[in-house]
């Protein structure tokens, strides 16, 4: 009889990165017995760990937990599941060309002191501006924890969390209540220069609203991301959270807690396609011609991915359709990562000073510089002296390569999804472009190199998945964000069609790894299969 | 003393610009004793009309009338007082290739048009245009509106807010949508989601930019589209024109209205220093010594001239004056005005013709408009500046002489501040050349056919028309310095830190071009506070 031979699920999640794996494991504490179905050997999505040389192994893209929302480390045991979370003291280093590095710390009064160097007058406001954030951070991260309220026909619910959210932002005072409606549509260029002088502390504080984005630092609304980031990690130039193994190791640990609580997880599983009857998901069918008939389907998988090509676009109106084509999804970043005989040499660090390269390396010297690496990217060239991060993973967790020698992990920052001419035929421009860039700090860096990995953003695309080769599944901005995640009105969770829900990072709040899409989307998808 | 008593005010206006006067006229049409206190030998502070060259009449800054407020129109009856206002018809944009594209008011030819570069974006056109009205039918109420102060639990305030909040619900999803995003994107990202023609979205987006410090991708350009698309004469949409006489005839028409009202204006009446007494405003001191007295002071200059210029810090509480300093200017165009022995001849539709009498804009790709921003970013003027042109003299002859031209061209991007080593007194001639060096490009006889030109740049506007950093709406219209934020948070509402002192320009809400809004709306709010005579 057809019937047996196919499955029948209560739960299937498509994708198993991190934020398919937090709601497939909160959905199994209410009981459900989810199915995730991973299309790649293994779980992890952006967050995972390769061995890019025989014995060194790198964090491959995410090199950064980012930050984690600690309530789901906690519910999900992830440390009794094999998580272990690096926090080095230094959570980042700015270097400049001339031979000057700015190192700031967990410590904000540590952090202080290494600004008075450049400038009495920055330290001082450092601490002040450290302050705020902090006080305003709190307040927005109850804000991301929430769902977004229903604009057209606003629940009790939703009008209590918005009172809430009102009332927690005018306990902020009256100071810092403005300071957030303020900031929010601001140039992060414009923000850090009402604080700072020093430039090298201005650029390194603005990156974080630029990262992953196609924004530059005198767009406006790039602070907006800078707040965003700071709900989960309000240090000013944020932390560094490293875990140990690489960043696979986090989601090995949700895959396993998620396993534990009943969730079962299919890798080598691609789905194709959405089944859709009568406007309401029925399952979902695999590359393998396998069906899989479920009572929800999730997808992890970001908006456009799921809506248009998962799904038959016929059952969606073509006004979503258009919207959802318009939402903005441009990849603008590409990753190296480097296997290396030893530990580089950076001229403004002494004697090679470790402690320093321990958190994330930023190269970016000036807002200027940053905003000239964006410019070449509106007209699709990639950045010829880009912005990058960059971490050295092994100095803090020497298990990731042989002793004495290293793994560099690199984001490079703009490399246009849309470039003029294909990436294949850049890649080997773009693995240089970085290796010289980085060669203008550390000098001996070329020659230490065993071996590149170079993923471009049509990579990101091919291999990973991320449509446009967007690491948050979709631009951070003004008009995508919150209530507009991914679309105006369909930012809780829920699709036009019925019983098919979306959990991944292009769903409020996005940014990162930090969970949040993923616990969010249980909450509500667990209020709709209660109904 | 008797003498003393006769020389007092109820209330003085700092500044005869265009909002100076509005100001005025509707506190002395309510009975008050207003007088106004012009800097300058010439009224309308940027909107005036200056015979720079003589035969050839000039609106040496605001060139183009469209958001007069029609309630303002109507209550100072200002067609009584001289005001016409003849239509502009059409914005013409030459490009490179040899083509064209030259939109006019008339629907079934401008639908040709487009569709002769993009069918769908014909179609789209219209609907585009549909959008907008109800775009603007939202927002207009908030431009008549005092901005609440989200910090306050005045029942009166919040249903201010609530009633915003009615407003946006109750328009369609479709509506809703929109809104939002013309809030928060940049006007290209808008306009890719209508159109394909890339000559279309480049000229239409260059309303996002005008004025301000950004570029067409900037994220809040769209909201400066949509500022400039509520421009209405005679209550019809997105029309444009000039006033007969030049844009100084508005503001000679508002003072003829205050005049009639009762209204005394000085011109050549340099202030010095606003009288500040335990926290009260008194009076103000003229650069000349005299000192004058009234109940209350209404200023229309910008903030930085007020607060900073006029007042001395201690009477300003700190977190006030902080907001103060930081409020951003950065002034970002400058104009060139030339005299004309003959019209410029477009290589790509060659001879005189109505394409002349509209705008003509210099805007020829989404590129184009994009790196001359980036030129800005990096303290130079454009290498190749967006610019938009327009020779009232075919529609008003009596600017010029006959069978003479005006061409007033608006050029964007002139940075206020240059890179270092370089400075506007330096580079204005220099600026003046790539100016018509582009538009020779298109025109080339443009060259031959100057008989003068008068160079504007963004220090010019700072120095003979006080307008800090040369910023042509008293302040960046960004969306972190606009409503209840514009130009203080917890100081939108007209009023200051010190009593009797009001702010009635355009960097109160809801902000630049020639609107009058500021000016009525404090009036409104002063007499709230002070009563009517």
């Amino acid at each position: 009889m057809p019937e047996t031979k196919s499955d029948r699920r209560d739960i299937v999640i498509i994708g198993g990165g991190h934020n398919g794996l937090v709601a497939a494991f909160y959905l199994a504490k209410a009981g459900f017995k989810p199915l995730v179905l991973e299309r790649r050997a293994q779980v992890g999505g952006a967050a995972i760990t390769d061995e890019i040389h025989p014995g060194f192994r790198c964090s491959t893209l995410a090199h950064t937990a980012g930050p984690i929302r600690p309530d789901i480390v906690q519910d999900m045991q992830l440390e009794k599941h094999g998580l272990r979370l690096i926090t080095p003291e230094t959570c980042v280093t700015a270097l400049s060309p001339e031979g000057r590095a700015l190192s700031l710390y967990q410590d904000t009064n540590k952090s202080a002191q290494a600004i008075s160097a450049f400038s009495q007058k920055d330290a001082v406001k450092y601490s002040e501006f450290q302050q705020s954030l902090t006080k305003i951070s709190k307040v927005l991260a109850e804000a991301l924890a929430t769902t977004p309220p229903d604009i057209d026909h606003p629940s009790g619910a939703d009008l209590w969390s918005m009172l809430k959210t009102g009332r927690a932002l005018r306990n902020l005072g009256k100071r810092d209540m403005y300071r957030v409606l303020r900031w929010g549509p601001m140039a992060v260029a414009d923000l850090v220069a009402e604080y700072f002088e020093t430039e090298l502390l201005r650029s390194v504080i603005a990156a974080r609203g630029i990262f992953g984005t196609f924004l530059g630092p005198w767009s406006a609304g790039s602070s907006l991301q800078l707040l965003i980031r700071a709900a989960g990690d309000s240090h000013l130039a944020g932390s560094a959270f490293f875990a140990a193994g690489g960043l696979g190791t986090l989601t090995q640990a949700m895959a396993s807690a998620a396993k534990s609580a009943g969730v079962e997880i299919r890798t080598a599983a691609e789905v194709i396609e959405i089944r859709v009857k009568d406007g309401a998901a029925t399952g979902v069918l695999l590359s393998s011609g396998e069906e899989i008939s479920a009572n929800a389907v999730i997808s992890n998988a970001d908006p456009k991915r799921t809506l248009l090509k998962l799904t038959d676009p016929t059952h969606l109106s073509p006004d979503f359709v258009q919207k959802l084509q318009h939402y903005r999804g441009n990849g603008t970043v590409a990753k190296v990562n480097l296997a290396l005989c030893g530990l580089p040499n950076f001229t403004a660090l002494k004697n090679g000073d470790g402690a320093a390269l321990k958190g994330r390396i930023h190269i970016g010297p000036e807002i200027d510089y940053l905003e000239r690496a964006f410019d070449e990217s509106k007209y699709g060239n990639f950045s010829r002296q880009p912005y990058l991060e960059a971490t050295i993973p092994s100095l803090a967790d020497p298990t990731l390569a042989p002793d004495g020698k290293h793994v560099m992990s690199i984001y490079m920052q703009y490399a246009p999804y849309q470039l003029k001419g294909d990436w294949e035929s850049q890649r080997k421009a773009l693995g240089q472009t970085v290796v010289q860039t980085l060669a203008q700090y550390a000098p001996n860096l070329p020659e230490l190199i065993l071996t590149h990995q170079i993923i471009t953003p049509q990579d990101l695309e091919d291999v990973y998945g991320l449509t446009g080769g967007q690491i948050f599944h979709g631009d951070l901005a003004l008009d995508q964000f919150f209530t507009m995640r991914p679309l105006l009105d369909w930012a809780r969770y829920r699709t036009p069609i019925e019983n098919l829900y979306l959990c991944g990072s292009g769903t409020h709040p996005g940014a990162g790894l930090t969970g949040g899409s993923g616990a969010n989307a249980a909450r509500e998808i667990l209020k709709q299969l209660k109904k | 003393m008797a003498g003393s008593n006769t020389s007092k005010y109820d209330v003085i206006v700092i500044g005869g610009g265009h909002n100076g006067l509005v100001n005025a006229a509707y506190l002395a049409r309510a009975g008050k004793k207003v007088l106004v206190l012009e800097r300058r030998h010439v009224l309308g502070g940027a909107a005036c009309t200056e015979e720079v060259f003589p035969g050839f009449k000039f609106s040496v800054c605001s060139y183009v009338v469209s958001l007069l407020r029609p309630e303002i129109i109507r209550d100072l009856d200002l067609p009584r007082h001289g005001l016409e206002i003849l239509p502009l018809d059409g914005t013409f944009t030459p490009m490179p290739s040899g083509d064209y594209l030259w939109r006019v008011n008339d629907h079934g030819k401008t639908h040709r048009e487009i569709a002769r570069h993009s069918r769908v974006d014909a179609e789209a056109y219209d609907e585009f245009g549909k959008a907008m009205q109800a775009m603007c039918r939202f927002v207009k109420p908030i431009l008549s509106m005092v901005p609440p102060d989200p910090n306050t639990l005045n029942p009166r305030e919040l249903m201010k807010l609530l009633f915003i909040g009615r407003r946006f619900q109750g328009m369609s999803s479709y509506d809703k949508y929109n809104q939002v995003q013309l809030m928060t994107m940049s006007a290209i990202d808008f306009l890719d989601q209508w159109f394909e023609t890339d000559v279309l979205k480049a000229t239409m987006s260059a309303s996002g930019i005008i004025g301000t410090f950004l570029g067409v991708r900037s994220p809040g350009t769209a909201y400066v589209l949509l500022h400039h698309y509520m421009g209405e004469i005679d209550g019809a949409f997105r029309a444009w024109g000039f006033a007969r006489g030049g844009t100084g005839a508005i503001s000679n028409a508002i003072g003829d209205a205050a005049r009639e009202a009762g209204v005394e204006i000085r011109t050549q009446s340099a202030i010095a220093k606003i009288i500040v007494e335990d926290g009260k405003a008194k009076g103000v001191v003229l650069a000349n010594g005299d000192e004058i007295y009234a109940d209350t002071i209404s200023s229309s200059v910008d903030p930085r001239l007020t607060f900073n210029k006029f007042i001395e810090a201690d009477h300003l509480p700190a977190d006030f004056l902080e907001d103060i300093n930081r409020f951003k200017y950065r002034g970002s165009s400058g104009k060139v005005n030339m005299a004309l022995d003959a019209l410029p001849n477009f290589k790509c539709m060659p001879g005189p013709g109505a394409h002349l009498r509209g705008a003509i804009s210099i805007s020829p790709s989404v590129e184009y408009m994009e790196r001359a921003y980036d030129d800005a970013k990096y303290g130079n003027f454009s290498r190749r500046p967006y610019i938009d042109m327009v020779i009232p003299s075919l529609t008003d002859p009596s600017v010029a002489p006959p069978g003479k031209h005006v061409l007033s061209c608006f050029v964007q991007y002139a940075p206020y501040k240059l890179r270092a080593g370089l400075n506007w007194d330096d580079q204005k001639e220099a600026f003046g050349d790539t100016v018509i060096n582009t538009i020779a490009e298109y025109a080339p006889n443009i060259k031959d056919i100057i008989l003068h030109r008068q160079v504007v740049t963004p220090l010019d506007l700072e120095r003979e028309w006080g307008l800090s950093e040369g910023n042509i709406f008293q302040g960046e219209l960004s969306l972190e310095q606009l409503f209840f934020l514009r130009p203080a948070p917890g100081y939108a509402r007209f009023r200051t830190p010190i009593r009797n002192l009001y702010m009635c320009g355009s960097a109160t809400h809801p902000g630049g071009g020639i609107m009058g809004a500021p000016g009525r709306l404090a009036a409104l709010e002063i007499l709230k506070d002070k009563g009517a005579a």
